[in-house]
């Protein structure tokens, strides 16, 4: 379910908590879903549980998930603070992005198509012409 | 919890051990690295009461490890040369192992044959480096350590078994708490398992911390300026400086979103913070202490 890279310089906790968040997001994990407890995870993925427990602790914190005493950890309904919080990250995560794009010449135009979801296709397509 | 004190050892007037103090808290995964010759194995033989040291203490839940039977009962240990009766067979030494460890699972013994591919009525002395390291293994988690203490323990197994060992071993962590020593030099693998890490060089301790602690304590700048590199606001503690065409590298103490607030007042036109990796902090630290990679062309 969760694929640790090792090439990636981000460290193993964030790559545990990042990988949980787009499973929610993408919906293979489904709000009240139980989540796999800290052992199943450490021994899954052979690293330490307290890894693990730390990227459960600040995803809980977050608002993302939510552990009952006995039973196990839980995806929590989303919105709320962890969703906006999120929003914030991934917005600075973007304008970078498009900081880039545009350093590489992509217009507006180019840039609302991708917004619209006429996905990178659009866009690859033309650049396919101008070749 | 398993602690020593200012240890030191003499082998006939070499001080392989000169004064070294670590703490292993209770239930944590403690990597041991430092270069080689640095006093790594010969401390583990401390730990495990093999060596009596010259001075100073080792201490499991404060009580002498050295001649102390009830602690050891609580330590399973696997050496780099594992030791087995010439004749035995794994079945044979898990007898020994069950008469020595009161706490011997026979259980786990049956449940993890089905994990080692090994016929353990065959005599260990024929087996090869890599599946006596895995008979090992599965006797030592069989003992139901409180403690266990590794010594290069993955070296010789394959990707399929390295992975396998990792597993059974932190499952066991995360089920009894157990408090697991390894010392390795494949920093990539201790960075997924230890969630503690010791620095020795020259027989003593340079550097004990919790990992999280070193990884959000330390972080990697990487920054591009438009001119001249500019002087670094002085609250910037720079531990390391290179420099590769325009992109300036500097590895910085301190909390990261501090630092990258204190760095965005130098306008650079890219400024990155990259975690460190084990690796990294390894290769700097022991930098400080005057080794490192010479460079040198032959």
């Amino acid at each position: 379910m969760i694929r640790l890279d090792y090439r990636d310089s981000r460290p193993i906790y964030q790559q545990v908590k990042d990988g949980l968040r787009r499973l929610v997001v993408t919906g293979v994990l489904a709000q009240g879903d139980q989540i796999p407890s800290v052992r199943q995870l450490a021994t899954q993925l052979a690293i330490n549980p307290n890894t693990i427990a730390r990227a459960y602790a600040e995803l809980e914190a977050e608002g993302f998930i939510y552990s009952v005493g006995g039973k196990g950890t839980f995806v929590a309904e989303s919105g709320g603070e962890s969703g906006a919080a999120r929003r914030r990250e991934l917005a600075s995560q973007a304008a970078e992005l498009i900081r880039e794009l545009r350093a590489l010449g992509m217009t507006q135009q180019e840039w609302t198509q991708l917004w619209e979801g006429g996905q990178a296709d659009a866009y690859n397509e033309k650049s396919g012409q101008d070749l | 919890m398993l602690t020593t004190k200012n240890l030191v050892k003499t082998f006939e007037g070499f001080r392989a051990l000169d004064g070294a103090t670590m703490t292993v808290p209770q239930g944590a995964v403690y990597g041991l690295v430092g270069p080689n010759g640095a006093g790594k194995s010969t401390m583990i033989r401390h730990l495990t009461g093999v060596y009596r040291q010259d001075s100073g203490e080792v201490l499991l839940r404060g009580a002498p490890v050295w001649e102390n039977p009830d602690a050891k009962r609580c330590i399973a240990s696997i050496g780099d040369d594992w030791y087995y009766f010439p004749q035995a067979s794994i079945a044979e030494m898990a007898s020994v192992y069950a008469g020595v460890y009161p706490a011997f699972s026979r259980e786990r013994y049956e449940k993890m044959k089905g994990v080692f591919p090994l016929n353990d009525r065959g005599m260990i002395r024929r087996m090869s480096k890599g599946m006596q390291k895995q008979a090992a293994f599965w006797l030592a988690l069989c003992c139901m350590p409180e403690v266990l203490i590794l010594d290069e323990p993955v070296d010789g197994l394959d990707p399929v078994m390295r992975r396998q060992v990792w597993s059974l071993l932190l499952d066991d962590v995360s089920q009894r708490g157990t408090t697991v020593l390894v010392s390795s030099h494949n920093l990539r693998e201790l960075e997924d398992v230890c969630d503690h890490v010791g620095i020795m060089s020259r027989g003593k301790v340079l550097l004990e911390r919790s990992l999280s602690e070193l990884q959000d304590k330390t972080v990697k700048l990487q920054v591009v300026y438009r001119g001249e590199e500019p002087s670094l606001p002085p609250e910037i503690n720079v531990l390391h400086r290179s420099c590769v065409g325009r992109v300036h590298t500097y590895i910085v103490r301190g909390d990261r979103e501090a630092i990258l607030h204190r760095m965005a007042s130098t306008d650079p036109l890219l400024l990155e913070a990259i975690p460190l990796t084990l690796e990294e902090i390894f290769i700097y630290e022991m930098g400080g202490e005057d080794y490192a990679v010479r460079e040198i062309v032959l």
